[in-house]
């Protein structure tokens, strides 16, 4: 019978608990957790000085308001992977879109973002989903 | 005539020149909705703050430098301000220039930051 084993640890004495040392989770230290993935991210990013945004699902948190890095935003929405644009000198710029609040932003792509995931937001106006302006392809 | 002694057309011949290419163009899109980018070079006004909402006194030319796609699947503009770099996202008309919008779609896949060719394996 189950409920008649004795217990492993029979009543030890009375000991105060431990004291934990507080570790901070956030974006305080040299990494930070994604918000759309969950994967752990180290602040280090190849080609960039600032990593802001996951390079596995390329989700961004909304902290900033019109200057990068002010963390003036009180919103810390989701921001989703909305668009990619071209820089004149061919660099690439994810525009970011805050879920909570609609606010647009651009930022430069960072040399270990996921490419797969980057060319498929590239691809969405031409996939099949999309409403392809035809007449402009017949136009050609 | 209408109701309150005005011409009900006055409402629909509202036009504005565009900032860039110059194209007189009339404010009301095809389907009833305002416009707010030049059909032919789709080059637009800051007047709407997106930040703060309400007006802007920015009023410099909005460049499109992007499309994005809804859920529904419908096209998005993206705009960027020359001045002090604001973005804005509108829907497009039914009588936008279609090339330029195609060029646009088509320009990130012209400039892959990383060779597409690893993807034929996929």
């Amino acid at each position: 019978m189950i409920c008649d084993m004795p217990r492993r640890n029979p009543g030890r004495g009375e000991r105060p608990q431990r004291r934990k040392v507080m570790v901070r989770h956030g974006e305080r230290g040299d990494a930070f957790r994604c918000v759309g993935c969950r994967l752990d991210v180290p602040m280090s990013a190849p080609g960039t000085a600032h990593r802001n945004h996951c390079p596995h699902c390329l989700t961004s948190l909304h902290v900033d308001r019109r200057v990068p890095g002010d963390r003036r935003a009180g919103c810390r929405g989701r921001m989703a992977a909305f668009s990619v644009t071209v820089r004149p000198d061919g660099e690439w710029l994810i525009i970011h879109h805050c879920q909570s609040c609609d606010e647009l932003s651009a930022n430069r792509i960072a040399g270990d973002d996921n490419a797969l995931a980057l060319l498929r937001i590239a691809m969405r106006p031409l996939s099949a989903g999309g409403r392809l302006p035809a007449t402009a392809l017949l136009a050609l | 005539m209408s109701g309150n002694g005005k011409p009900r057309s006055t409402l629909s011949t509202d036009t504005f020149a565009c900032v860039r290419c110059g194209l007189t163009v009339t404010a009301a899109a095809p389907d009833g909705a305002r416009r707010n980018h030049c059909p032919s070079c789709l080059h637009s006004l800051h007047v709407l703050d997106r930040v703060e909402g309400g007006p802007s006194e920015c009023r410099s030319r909005m460049i499109p430098i992007s499309i994005a796609v809804l859920r529904t699947g419908d096209w998005m503009l993206i705009h960027r301000c020359t001045r002090c770099g604001e973005l804005t996202s509108n829907p497009i008309c039914g009588d936008d220039n279609q090339l330029i919008l195609m060029r646009m779609a088509v320009r990130p896949l012209a400039q892959p930051p990383f060779p597409l060719e690893a993807f034929g394996d996929l």
